[in-house]
């Protein structure tokens, strides 16, 4: 039983990690939780083969 | 609503663009911090209608003609997005350079509204604007604001003004956008023109006590700080200083408090688990995730702090010095003056710092920038140094601050490598940076910059760090057969057997053991696990206490238990910082590069970079110390000279292949 708890507590945690790794790559950032790697929920407007 | 905020760099656009809708984006008191554009809807205090209103906050631009990436991306969004109104922020202290950019706003037929920002540092500066004259002249609504006060700052009047002219016709003061871009003549005499109509309006709207001809106290500490040669040992005491108190005093104090309560979790989840728990179960949840991610988020509190002190140091304007003594060895080494800024964003994280290269033009100065600023160490690199200067080195602060010197020897080494293997060694380039004013730093700002760090460090360590420390632990836990790994026979684990034959490679650099080994490939998942798979594969918990620590293994610290000298540890945290970055880092190298030969030269040059400086490193400094080389140099040896000869090889052929396309064009 407590083995089944233990198995249940470290579930739980991983799939908070990958919904929350989940959640943030669909917000669009690069690095998880770094609050400047966004590409800003619209992307980049620039283009750079039209500067070249 | 739309409404777009445009203006020149360093006007205060996203210090507004934060005040108005109540985000936190990332300001620099400098030019360049923003490089796209971000959007957020403004506060309800400010909005009297109920309607929504979204505010863009855009790169900063000096004119509307598409000659760089910023001016671009403002021109672009703002010709085919067609916002309802634009709020054009003017530094009030510069009216005369920022209202050509205005003149060319009002040219697009959309209602513009002038925030006459930074109305507080051009009354001390005693330069007196006549803002109701300025808004007949541009015949726009013109707003005094001060968006870093919290009261009397004019942002509930900009925000109506905005409201009550949106679908209002204006009147444009001159009509030059339509001139044609390809015939220089053609701008130049249209620029001209507009720079003589903004001369004029500033003659009768604005009154100067002090000519801005006059030298400043400012000027004269500009002189020092960013001297050519004086600036570097600056910046050296600076760094220093910097690290003393975040690694060597505060820092650590803080952490042993930290690291406390860490501790009294762990013993707390153990004491509620028992004895009848599965030893598997229990090293997962105890050694794995809470150990492993414990012994990285136990550097909280020295990054915070050193965070903070970096943020003073941009706020106050220094960095804006930096970015001009670096600039001069940068240029000489065939990269762009503006490769700086992409560098220093680079140190809180490298991903940034590498989209923020998009604002270089030429595209192997761009490329290059991308391939060489992961060498800064990033914000994910901190606790490796961290935990490499206190075990090895006692805190000392002088690690941390040569970590960023070699990075930087090693950029300007990769830029000259670069600029030869291209074959456009005589490239030059030009980058005229504005330097901000000193200022006193916000706290505020400081304290925001170093939260807003720390929750991103706290939510890394809770995702990729705690799901990599599990699966580390797992590997280690069992061997191929899915069987438990026996006390003594560690190296048979799942673990162990992968990272070995690449440990056998690390021989030369003095750390060949698997478990190191292990530590560096977790570190290109993110750089924070190097600190957490050391913390599992030797079990310990707690690297910045280590009280603890006199029972295991019989050694008496830290240094003792991982078994490395000082002079293989200095390597290890070489190599760990200047091979590859994150997979992160180089899915962003590869976005900015958009060239798979770049990509893959790129990675290549980092693994020979991090492998050649870390053999330097060990074999040098295991002479010296010993009075012999260190183990596995002959192999070393022969690896970096045919890695070198590679180089070679390259920078021989993009010579020839320069100078056989120097012969055609001649010819």
């Amino acid at each position: 039983m407590e083995n089944l708890i233990v198995a249940i507590v470290i579930l739980a945690i991983v799939a908070v990690s990958v919904t929350k790794i989940v959640i943030e790559k669909k917000r669009g950032a690069r690095c998880i939780g770094c609050p400047h790697s966004k590409t800003g929920g619209t992307g980049c407007c620039c283009n750079h083969s039209a500067q070249e | 609503m739309k409404i777009a905020l445009a203006g020149n760099p360093n006007s205060g656009k996203t210090t507004l663009f934060n005040a108005i809708t109540g985000k936190i984006e990332h300001v620099g008191n400098w030019a360049g911090v923003t490089v796209e554009k971000k959007e957020g809807n403004i506060k309800k205090s400010l909005n009297k209608g109920n309607s929504e209103i979204i505010a863009v906050d855009l790169p900063g631009a000096y004119s509307l003609s598409p000659f760089t990436s910023e001016e671009s991306i403002t021109r672009d969004f703002i010709k085919n997005e067609n916002p309802d109104v634009i709020i054009n922020i003017v530094d009030a202290t510069n009216l005369n350079r920022s209202l050509f950019f205005t003149t060319q706003l009002l040219e697009l037929g959309i209602p513009v509204v002038v925030a006459l920002n930074k109305s507080d540092s051009s009354k001390k500066r005693e330069i007196v604007i006549n803002a109701e004259a300025l808004s007949e002249k541009l015949q726009c609504p013109v707003i005094e604001t001060v968006s870093t006060a919290r009261k009397k700052n004019g942002l509930k009047d900009l925000i109506s003004a905005a409201v009550n002219v949106k679908g209002k016709k204006q009147q444009a003061l001159f009509e030059g956008l339509e001139a044609d871009l390809t015939d220089k003549n053609a701008v130049e005499a249209s620029d001209k023109k507009r720079f003589e109509l903004v001369k004029a309006i500033v003659a009768e709207v604005e009154i100067r006590k002090t000519s801005s001809n006059r030298q400043t106290r400012q000027d004269a500490v500009d002189r020092v700080i960013a001297h050519k040669w004086f600036g570097i040992p600056i910046f050296a005491v600076v760094m220093w200083t910097v690290f003393s108190i975040s690694q060597t005093y505060l820092g650590p104090f803080l952490a042993d408090t930290f690291v406390g309560w860490i501790d009294a979790f762990n013993g707390w989840v153990e004491g509620l688990m028992g004895n009848g728990v599965s030893p598997v179960l229990k090293a997962i949840l105890l050694d794995g995730i809470i150990g492993g991610v414990g012994a990285v988020v136990g550097f909280l509190p020295l990054i915070m702090v050193l965070f903070f002190l970096l943020a003073l140091l941009e706020d106050c304007g220094y960095m804006a010095r930096v970015a001009v003594v670096m600039d001069r060895f940068f240029k000489k080494v065939g990269l762009s003056g503006k490769s700086i800024i992409p560098m220093i964003i680079g140190t809180g994280c490298a991903i940034p710092g590498i989209m923020a290269t998009r604002t270089i033009k030429n595209e192997r100065q761009r490329r290059t920038t991308a391939m060489l600023t992961p060498f800064m160490p990033c914000g994910a690199k901190l606790p490796v140094i961290a935990l490499f200067a206190g075990v090895f080195f006692n805190d000392s602060a002088w690690v941390g601050t040569a970590m960023y010197f070699v990075g930087i020897l090693i950029i300007i080494i990769g830029a000259l490598i670069v600029v030869r293997i291209t074959g456009e060694k005589n490239a030059r380039s030009f980058f005229i940076m504005e330097l901000p004013e000193y200022k006193f730093p916000s706290l505020k700002r400081a304290i925001v910059e170093m939260l807003s760090r720390a929750k991103a460090f706290i939510v890394k360590a809770g995702t990729i760090i705690l799901l990599c420390n599990a699966a580390v632990q797992i590997m280690q836990t069992f061997n191929w057969k899915f069987q438990v790994v026996a006390e003594g026979a560690e190296n048979t684990s799942i673990l162990a057997t992968i990272a070995s034959p690449f440990a056998v490679l690390l021989i030369p650099l003095g750390f060949g053991v698997w478990q190191l080994a292990a530590a560096s490939l977790t570190g290109f998942i993110a750089k924070e696990n190097v600190v957490g798979t050391l913390a599992i594969v030797y079990s310990i918990t707690n690297f910045i206490d280590t009280e603890e620590l006199a029972l295991v293994d019989g050694a008496t610290d830290v240094a003792g238990v991982i078994g490395l000298t000082s002079v293989a540890a200095l390597a290890y945290l070489m190599f760990n910082l200047f091979t590859p970055p994150c997979f992160a880092a180089i899915g962003a190298m590869k976005a900015e590069m958009e060239n798979k030969k770049w990509l893959w030269g790129a990675i290549a040059f980092q693994l020979f970079m991090g492998y050649t400086v870390s053999f330097i490193t060990y074999q040098v400094g295991t002479l010296f110390t010993t009075g012999a080389f260190g183990s596995g140099f002959l192999p070393g040896l022969i690896a970096v000279i045919a890695m070198i000869g590679c180089v070679v090889y390259l920078a021989r052929k993009g010579e020839q292949e320069a100078t056989s396309k120097a012969a055609l064009k001649s010819a």
